[in-house]
């Protein structure tokens, strides 16, 4: 057996994932300016062959890889360890959830359901504990940034509430 | 502005005058430096709600006491725990953690300490003196260069930065492409928008900024349940001790001066950070040290060379952000955000028109490092917990306060979601091996490359060969063509000869 064949492959499937993306929206970028004046059209096609010649290598450099049997179509390098992988995910969704909600949550509310929850899936235990972290962290934020500097944040039932209540800083 | 004694007298009470400002600064830098991973572009983004909200010399000065203090952090868990708290301190883990090792943590603290102050103060004096005449630089560029340079800027830090410098020109091209995104410059049509009326003035890059270090930072730190090892050595030595140790750190003077200046001159290449200038100085420290053998087995030399020449850096990162506008590295694009959004200009408009900023930006970082020298001595007995921290903790406090701070320079929601698409783009690049910080360079040069292009083009009749018209142009693209061009074939002859020797050896 050659030494070749010994060598482990090497993973390439999460490693496409960028250029792919990158190269998709360079097309769609040069789609986009397709009918502008040549004179508006030229820098982005210019970034955009950069940008698709430097992919391409690339996939030429992959291709030649997959040829001599030294690549492997492997993505679970992107999702990181198998261990608490379902947690991470949790995470994800908890940032966007925390999306969906700040705008009519405010910033003191959602803060506090987002590190709450998201501290609990990352691992913080008893709840208790999690709460409390969330509760200090929440509250210390509104009062440092909104509160001391007047941080322009968003804006829900908490801050409104406080807004009500007569307060030397209002 | 001339820089007179009376100026400079002017520029360090007005630096020493924001000392409440420096101190806390100083504070939370050397603490978030101490932690592994977390650079200290994570923390002025997280803090980023605050240099918004504060006036711009205010805004600096924290971003700058906070930068070189993260510096002087990174070497506490270097020596006591062997992981670097930044990448400028890898180095000193060769000889830091023998010492700690040996029972010598103390002295070994307090020599990563001296020389990281020692070789601040140095290099910022320098700079301030040189700054002068660095800001004419930008007299002599004119729009031809100006596309050359930041081309060969991100070409730089795709071939000295990224691991694979084929990944790491995509990552650049591929912030250019994204930078680019917006209505045109001439007709004002949007384009690669996806229809996103937001995005019709380009990229916020404060979104993008968060997203692409906090947000994707926050998800990989989420892979390990601690930043740090547990079994940190505890170190509470004496305050007679302490001053012992400091005071004993000063007799490596030369190497602390020689190492930090040559710190600053490699802080200067866009890319070449910390820790490439931390190896460099560690390796010619062996090269010219009478003992070369005694490196790596805790020798003291081996701690000051690299911490002087990773806080050399710190000032010759800002170099070509000040001279010419273009940042050297992840801090610099950082800071360049912040000014940006405070409507700073850069180059030498803002030698113009804003002299005191200008130089007060290094005279702020000198008075940091004078802090720095008092804080030190409490400092050097009582830091050894911080590095402990459950990422339980960190990540969801990262996540929350960096997201919210994207929606403060222009109250859309959307941003926050640009935030959560960059933090998700940030992720997968960090963890396929792309450069995050030549995207988010990328991101920033993209409108100012374009616009030079446009420019170059509209003085010289739309004639693509005025890119080549110009003798420093020229030189440059000579210059980016070797960068490209002499990587690969470097290592493919040192691949062919390791297999040679092996082939010997068989």
């Amino acid at each position: 057996m050659s030494l070749n064949d010994d060598r482990p492959k090497k993973p390439v499937g999460a490693d496409l994932i960028i250029p792919v993306a990158a190269s998709l929206y360079a097309l769609y970028y040069v789609a986009s300016v397709w009918d502008f004046p040549p004179e508006a059209q030229r820098s982005g096609i210019f970034l955009a062959a950069m940008l698709l010649l430097f992919s391409g290598l690339f996939f030429v450099r992959v291709g030649l890889m997959a040829v001599r049997g030294q690549a492997r179509w492997d993505f679970s390098a992107v999702l990181g360890p198998t261990e608490r992988r379902l947690h991470r995910a949790g995470f994800l969704g908890l940032i966007f959830v925390y999306l969906f909600v700040v705008e009519w949550g405010g910033f003191t509310l959602t803060t506090f359901a987002f590190l709450f929850a998201g501290s609990w899936l990352a691992g913080l235990r008893p709840p208790g504990k999690a709460a409390l972290f969330a509760a200090v962290a929440a509250l210390g934020g509104w009062l440092f940034f909104v509160v001391v500097l007047g941080t322009r944040f968003p804006v829900g039932p908490f801050e409104r509430l406080v807004a009500m209540v007569p307060t030397p800083w209002s | 502005m001339e820089l007179n004694p009376a100026t400079l007298l002017e520029l360090f009470w007005h630096s020493l005058s924001m000392w409440w400002l420096i101190i806390p600064a100083v504070m939370i830098g050397i603490l978030m430096g101490a932690i592994p991973g977390f650079a200290a572009h994570n923390t002025i983004i997280m803090l980023l709600p605050l240099t918004l909200v504060f006036d711009v010399d205010l805004a600096l000065t924290f971003m700058v006491a906070l930068y070189c203090a993260s510096h002087l952090g990174g070497g506490i868990p270097a020596i006591l725990l062997n992981i670097p708290g930044t990448g400028g301190a890898a180095a000193t883990t060769l000889d830091g953690y023998p010492m700690s090792r040996a029972g010598l943590a103390a002295k070994a603290l307090a020599l990563s300490f001296v020389a990281s102050v020692v070789g601040g103060l140095i290099t910022a004096g320098i700079t301030l003196f040189l700054l002068p005449f660095l800001s004419q630089v930008g007299f002599h560029i004119r729009s031809v260069e100006m596309v050359v340079i930041m081309l060969f800027g991100l070409a730089l830090i795709a071939a000295i930065a990224a691991q694979d410098m084929l990944k790491g020109l995509i990552a650049g091209a591929f912030g250019l492409m994204l930078g680019a995104m917006g209505a045109d410059h001439i007709y004002a049509t949007p384009r690669g928008t996806f229809g996103i009326l937001e995005l019709f003035d380009g990229v916020p890059l404060v979104p993008a900024l968060i997203g692409l270090f906090a947000i994707s930072e926050a998800l990989v730190m989420l892979e390990r349940r601690t930043i740090a090892k547990t079994n940190a050595a505890q170190v509470t030595p004496t305050w007679p001790q302490s001053l012992r140790n400091i005071f004993h750190a000063f007799k490596h003077g030369w190497t602390i001066a020689w190492s930090s200046v040559l710190g600053l001159v490699i802080g200067v290449l866009p890319g070449a950070g910390a820790s490439i200038a931390a190896f460099v100085a560690y390796q010619q420290a062996r090269i010219f040290s009478k003992t070369p053998e005694k490196f790596g087995t805790g020798h003291e030399p081996a701690i000051v060379a690299p911490e002087a020449a990773n806080n050399g850096v710190t000032t010759g990162t800002l170099v070509p952000l000040l001279a010419i506008g273009i940042p050297g590295g992840s801090t610099a694009a950082v800071m360049m955000v912040v000014l940006q959004y405070h409507g700073v200009p850069f180059g030498p408009r803002l030698f113009i028109t804003e002299p005191l900023l200008a130089y007060g930006v290094i005279m702020s970082m000198f008075v940091a490092y004078l802090f720095m020298l008092v804080t030190m001595f409490p400092m050097a007995r009582y830091l050894s917990r911080i590095t402990v921290v459950a990422t339980y903790y960190m990540a969801p406090l990262i996540v929350a306060f960096t997201l919210v701070g994207a929606f403060v320079p222009r109250g859309f929601m959307t941003d926050i979601a640009i935030a959560v698409a960059f933090g998700v783009i940030g992720y997968v690049a960090r963890k396929t091996g792309y450069h995050v910080a030549a995207i988010l360079i990328g991101v920033i040069l993209g409108p100012l490359i374009e616009r030079s292009f446009l420019l170059t083009m509209r003085i010289h009749g739309n004639d693509l060969m005025a890119l080549f018209s110009s003798p420093i142009g020229n030189v440059l693209w000579g210059l980016l063509a070797l960068t490209l061009i002499l990587p690969p074939i470097l290592h493919r002859r040192a691949h062919r000869r390791g297999k040679a020797e092996a082939d010997d050896v068989y």
